[in-house]
């Protein structure tokens, strides 16, 4: 208990004074004790300890003993369970969509990341230690994306997963054809404007890939004199024709989704998750044929015309044929809550607990291919846990430590410890006369509510969007 | 024959009517002299012949046909330099807000230049080009002190390239002290078009940027052996990067926040740029990135303040926003103790004196008063390789000087000459703050000040402040909605109606508004024109 605290204070004391940073990989030893461990992939462990060093899962079993300079934590009473993975956020992103283009492959979400942004550590107060940050959905082809983890507080190059495979978002439906953007008079309507279209500008994409490619192989063999030029937009394309990147394509019919699997069956290749995919119960064994996962939420539909043909029986069915199902937030609000998610998937059809604790954790690390080093509880992998104050799929439950790589980034007492200390900073600080409101005698400056607007997949530039 | 007569007697005329407006010689006795460069001379003469300093020290006496001021109780500065600024540029033309504004932008485009890009991502736009040089729109900079000033376009990704001019001379070519100074970068999109995010804003500056180190390739490999290739097409953009990626001239870019900063030191090490930050408001907690990135910084002295009104409805502001601008004041300080190249800016400040006041600020947040004057006299002039002929005031250099009564960083003080290229300039004293410009009711109008507004956006109305600042017909400051906070441009009062624009980001894009509006007493109404309509909005002044 003691240690806890002293612990917690060090925490304060690295929270308060972010300037001195942690090294990059967190040395020494962390010792959880005598812990109800739900390891995603061997079942649930009673009574078990878990020694992390040097950011690693060492030992998994009773009575371990730990070094002299170990953290110990008593987690007695308490679950662990692996860091829950996002397979779809658009969080600590200052921008979300490129929409003036119907390919925008050129763009990176690693070019925007905002590490300050204070969603991160909600992600982190409700378990998650991962995500993948896609690029919005307004284009049939947009941005690369990146798969962070949520080391808060930690300089931005630190969020990248190292040698995390690359990603690229695809869209297919009502955002890429922008059926409801207003185009006003003397405004040239986007191409493409129908489903048909977007599929055509996919395929037209991948055979200027394809002619990129043959160039570039001709230049390197010395068939032509001229380097060509070195194009932005399609080397990411190519790399998915050469396997090296992950396609995660968001849309909603069965139609077009199954259209997309026979286009990446036509130039070669597999595509890494259908994002959304509240028709993906339709043509499950076509999916699991594919290879591709299937990342959805639960129980949200009716939100646009496209959304509507939905079941919470969804992520049961895709489970029933072998499909990869992984559950994501799409949101900086529901991320905090992934957990209740995979509970619900136990009640609509029956999905075991282990499955159901996999869709937010271990099966969302596979399609974000680095389901090797994180997603489970089990030796060798990242030290990426979180301790619940009772059963996770409880609705009483709340996460009481979150660790990434065995270095605590989220630790609730002491975040109760912190807040008298925060609210007078704050006191302080809204004294000064460059916080104070002119005009207004001292009274505590305020800004305008941010609205909340669901989630942020069609978001604009101002973060929030209508729909997803 | 009688042609070299002529030649020579025009040059005689020429020499004659140079010496007769650079002749004049000056000398300011008994002043204190802050040389900036050597030690402070405590009651010394300096001598101004010909646009430079002829002569500078404690015993040093005044030519016989000098113009004599004595200084006694007066310090003489280097003339002050503000290192970013859009003096002498017209604001762009811009495509108006309503609808067609994007077809309107590309044929602004297509109309206005041979270059391949559109406007906004033309990094070959000069200053030095379109620089106009009419003396009196300096007269507010050079009475606050300053002789000479970076200036740059204020739209696009490409702000386009600086100039550093001394604020007077009547030619963009005298006033020129050096042409191109620099490349400026902005983070921003470009309205309507690609790239339109800060998403795209990164990879068309990369394209462009590994297209120009192509083109440069491609045209040596051309002028070595033509035959065989097809010759490379001329491009204006691509071949106004190519001094940039050769490094040599810097890339300044505009960043004031720690990421923004963070962004601008990876993407100038990508192409081995030579950096500059703008802004810089956040470098104090990455002072070691900074150093590590062998960057200099132009920080902007226009220090944050909360400019928005209490809303009852409204959450506290963040405890990031709060710090941040409690931090600001000591980033000067650690710039300083990091060694890190600095220099001060404007930073669109509407009054220059303010300048001086945050200086003062910076000052008791632990900069050293040398160190403060350094960032707005030598700084400057090392960072952009010009301090072998200016920022400090040595023997040869440019007669840039500012002669000050009183404490430069004290409330009291009067800016009493200022020298610029030796031409001599005595400011008045500052005419009275226009009290408005009602239209003869007896209680005149003042559109200036915070107000508190309601934008009747059919089914959702939307609330927002307007906080303005007014000097004479210019209207200044910011428009604040749910859509975040931007500047107000292009601000002009006429009576008591005004006009403004503004741009805001909305679904992935930015959309230009055109904001008009009267004032009556206490209240103010009008309408916004955007591409999705227009809207009308009224509002009350926050006392």
């Amino acid at each position: 208990m003691r240690l806890l605290k002293l612990l917690s204070l060090f925490f304060v004391a690295i929270f308060c004074f972010g300037s001195e940073r942690a090294a990059a990989q967190m040395q020494g030893e962390v010792l959880i004790r005598n812990a109800t461990v739900m390891t995603a992939s061997r079942g649930n462990l009673q009574n078990t300890d878990i020694l992390i060093r040097d950011g690693k899962i060492q030992r998994i079993g009773r009575n371990i003993s730990a070094g002299s300079g170990a953290s110990v934590i008593d987690a007695t009473g308490k679950y662990v369970t692996p860091g829950i993975i996002d397979a779809h956020s658009h969080t600590m992103m200052n921008a979300v969509n490129e929409g003036t283009l119907s390919v925008t492959s050129m763009t990176r979400i690693r070019d925007v990341l905002d590490p300050g942004n204070i969603a991160i550590y909600r992600g982190l107060a409700g378990g998650v230690t991962a995500a993948l940050l896609l690029h919005g959905s307004a284009n049939a082809i947009g941005g690369q994306s990146v798969t962070v983890k949520f080391k808060y507080g930690k300089p931005v190059e630190d969020f990248p997963v190292a040698g995390a495979p690359e990603g690229i978002k695809f869209a297919m439906g009502e955002n890429p054809k922008r059926s409801s953007q207003v185009f006003q008079a003397g405004q040239t309507p986007r191409y493409p404007r129908t489903r048909m279209g977007v599929l055509e500008v996919m395929r037209d994409a991948f055979r200027r890939a394809q002619d990129y490619k043959r160039a570039w192989d001709d230049f390197r063999a010395k068939k032509t004199r001229v380097p060509p030029r070195r194009d932005l937009e399609l080397e990411p394309i190519v790399e998915i024709l050469e396997g090296k990147r992950i396609v995660h394509a968001h849309g909603y019919r069965s139609d077009e989704q199954l259209n997309l699997l026979l286009l990446a069956d036509e130039f070669g290749f597999k595509v890494g998750t259908l994002q959304h995919g509240l028709e993906a119960y339709k043509f499950a064994p076509e999916i699991a044929k594919h290879g591709a996962g299937v990342s959805i939420f639960v129980d949200s539909w009716s939100y646009k015309i496209e959304a509507y043909d939905n079941t919470p029986y969804n992520a049961y069915i895709l489970w029933k044929n072998g499909v990869n199902v992984s559950i994501n937030s799409d949101s900086n609000e529901r991320m905090r809550r992934l957990n209740l998610d995979a509970a619900k998937v136990m009640k609509y059809g029956g999905v075991p607990e282990q499955d159901a604790l996999k869709m937010i954790t271990l099966n969302p690390a596979i399609q974000l291919g680095i389901g090797n080093r994180t997603g489970s509880i089990d030796q060798g992998k990242d030290g990426d846990i979180v301790i619940w104050s009772e059963h996770p799929f409880s609705p009483y439950a709340h996460v009481e430590m979150t660790m990434i790589e065995g270095e605590i980034f989220f630790d609730r007492s002491a975040d109760i410890a912190r807040r008298d200390a925060l609210q007078k900073e704050r006191e302080e600080l809204e004294r000064l006369d460059v916080n104070r409101a002119p005009g207004s005698g001292g009274t505590p400056p305020r800004i305008p509510a941010e609205r909340i607007r669901g989630d942020l997949d069609d978001a604009d530039d101002i973060g929030g969007g209508q729909r997803r | 024959m009688k042609l070299k007569l002529f030649v020579i007697a025009l040059a005689a005329i020429g020499l004659l009517s140079a010496t007769s407006v650079l002749g004049q010689s000056y000398a300011i006795t008994n002043a204190r002299i802050v040389t900036v460069s050597g030690a402070t001379i405590d009651r010394g003469t300096v001598v101004v012949r010909d646009g430079l300093i002829e002569a500078v020290g404690a015993n040093v006496s005044a030519p016989a046909d000098a113009k004599i001021f004595d200084g006694a109780g007066l310090t003489v500065y280097p003339g002050f330099f503000d290192s970013l600024t859009n003096l002498g540029l017209a604001a762009p033309p811009r495509p108006a807000g309503g609808p067609g504004a994007q077809a309107a932008a590309q044929q602004q485009t297509a109309q206005a230049s041979t270059s391949n890009y559109p406007v906004g991502l033309r990094p070959e736009d000069a200053a030095g080009d379109q620089i106009n040089a009419a003396e009196a729109q300096y007269e507010s900079a050079r009475n606050a002190g300053f002789t000479t000033a970076l200036t740059v376009g204020r739209t696009g990704i490409f702000n386009g390239q600086s100039a550093i001019v001394n604020l007077a001379g009547g030619s963009a070519s005298a006033m020129i002290v050096k042409s191109p100074a620099a490349l400026h970068i902005s983070f921003t999109g470009i309205p309507g078009q690609y790239p339109g995010s800060l998403l795209g804003m990164f990879s068309a500056t990369r394209q462009m940027f590994y297209d120009a180190r192509r083109h440069q390739e491609l045209q040596k490999m051309y002028a070595e052996n033509p035959r065989g290739m097809r010759r490379p097409e001329a491009d204006r953009s691509l071949e106004a990067l190519i001094p940039a990626l050769n490094r040599e001239i810097p890339v300044v870019f505009n960043a004031n926040s720690e990421i923004e900063i963070i962004r601008a030191i990876d993407l100038a090490r990508e192409f081995n740029l030579r950096l500059i930050i703008a802004g810089g408001q956040g470098a104090g907690g990455i002072v070691d990135r900074l150093k590590k990135a062998d960057a200099s910084v132009l920080l902007s002295m226009n220090f944050p303040k909360r400019t928005t009104a209490s809303s009852p409805d409204a959450d506290p502001e963040s405890l990031e926003v709060l710090r941040f601008r409690a931090e600001v004041p000591k980033t000067a300080a650690k710039l300083a103790q990091g060694g890190i190249p600095f220099a001060f800016q404007s930073g669109a400040l509407t009054n220059l004196n303010d300048l001086s006041a945050n200086a003062a600020l910076a000052i008791q947040n632990g900069l050293t008063a040398d160190a403060a004057i350094r960032a707005m006299t030598l700084a400057p002039a090392e960072i952009f390789g010009i301090s072998d002929r200016t920022g400090s005031i040595e023997t040869g250099k440019i007669a840039n000087l500012t002669v000050v009564r009183g404490d430069i960083f004290g409330k009291e003080k009067t800016i009493t000459h200022v020298f610029v290229d030796g031409k001599l300039f005595e400011p008045k004293a500052p005419p009275a703050r226009p009290a408005g410009t009602g239209g003869g009711t007896g209680t005149p109008t003042t559109v200036g000040g915070n107000w508190s507004i309601t934008i009747d956006v059919p089914g959702q109305p939307l609330s927002g402040t307007l906080n303005f600042t007014q000097q004479a017909g210019v209207l200044t400051g910011q428009l604040t909605t749910q859509l975040g906070t931007t500047p107000i441009r292009d601000g002009r009062v006429t009576g008591n109606s005004f006009s403004f624009t503004a741009t805001v980001q909305f679904g992935g894009v930015a959309l230009d508004l055109n904001v008009n509006g009267t004032v009556t007493g206490d209240k103010v109404s009008g309408t916004i024109d955007s591409p999705q309509g227009t809207v009308p909005f009224s509002g009350t002044r926050v006392p």
